[in-house]
């Protein structure tokens, strides 16, 4: 259960910093940082730096991606960015544009 | 998880800085900076503590909110509401238990008869803040430009009288008695030109 929402009618530009889970349905610039787990729903846009657990990226992420957990990149994700974490899937159907750097 | 429409939601552990602007509702549970600017319902929880302006068609506050609030139907100041800051929509209701410390406006949509109360806002024992009131109309900024014109008088004066660097201040505020300026000069200009 997400604690954070930002819904799909918002635009947040600024920074959101959070010890929970936040859900993307909107727009965020900025910078994103959760202590807990990140969805970008489909649809949402984040233009950001985004760091937290583990992530579920369905939407358009451009930006670079930090999670101390895993990063799930599914179809339709759009993610323009470097991203960085212990595990990271990209389902068939995902964009991706950018480094990956996996705990070798 | 929430469906498409759902609210946004500024959980209690969370903290933004940032313009929040969109047409939905927003709840805050948590720390909010800046400025929030939307089309549907604020809801300020308990737990919430915001240091923003906000702006909505209807808000109602259960938290701490340094701020101005300006809504177009309605502000609902519940028990627990701290606001400091000025309150402006048709409808506003205060409930017991509920402390408010700032300006407050009935009657019309947010905007509108603002000019004739600017004032009066000053005089209430209203919080010293700087954000700028979202649209002041004209005779509110002529108010207020006049108001600062005098200060920068006070000012100019002051300066002139304390210190050497005013030359232009002095002119530009025209009043000031003009024998001051050379006298001033000597003591920094001309003395410094002198020694070398």
């Amino acid at each position: 259960m997400a604690s954070t929402v930002i819904g799909a009618n918002i635009t947040i530009e600024g920074e959101v910093i959070a010890d929970e889970d936040v859900v993307v349905q909107g727009t965020v610039r900025g910078k994103l940082s959760a202590k807990d787990g990140v969805t970008v729903e489909s649809g949402a846009v984040v233009e950001a730096d985004v760091s937290g657990g583990p992530m579920t990226l369905a939407g358009q992420v451009t930006g670079n991606v930090t999670s101390t957990d895993r990063v799930e990149l599914q179809s339709g994700a759009r993610v323009v960015g470097n991203v960085k974490a212990a595990r990271i899937t990209i389902a068939d159907g995902a964009h991706f544009k950018g480094n990956v750097d996996m705990d070798v | 998880m929430a469906s498409a429409n759902a609210t946004t939601i500024i959980g209690r552990d969370t903290r933004v800085r940032a313009r929040v602007t969109g047409a939905s509702d927003v709840e805050v549970q948590g720390h909010l900076e800046g400025e929030l600017t939307v089309g549907g319902e604020v809801r300020v929880t308990e737990t919430a503590t915001i240091a923003a302006d906000i702006r909505a068609r209807r808000i109602v506050v259960r938290g701490a909110v340094r701020g101005d609030l300006n809504a177009d139907e309605a502000i609902l100041l519940e028990e627990g509401a701290k606001v400091v800051g000025d309150v402006r929509a048709p409808r506003v209701a205060i409930a017991p238990g509920g402390l408010v410390k700032g300006y407050v406006e009935t009657g019309h949509a947010g905007e509108g008869k603002r000019a004739s109360h600017s004032t009066a806002t000053r005089a209430a024992p209203a919080p010293v803040r700087h954000a700028p009131p979202a649209k002041a109309h004209a005779p509110a900024k002529a108010h207020a430009n006049a108001n600062a014109n005098a200060k920068a008088h006070a000012n100019a004066k002051a300066h002139t009288n304390a210190k050497p660097k005013g030359r232009g201040m002095t002119l530009a505020g025209g009043k000031a008695p003009p024998p001051v300026v050379p006298v001033l000069k000597k003591g920094t200009k001309a003395a410094l030109t002198k020694r070398r």
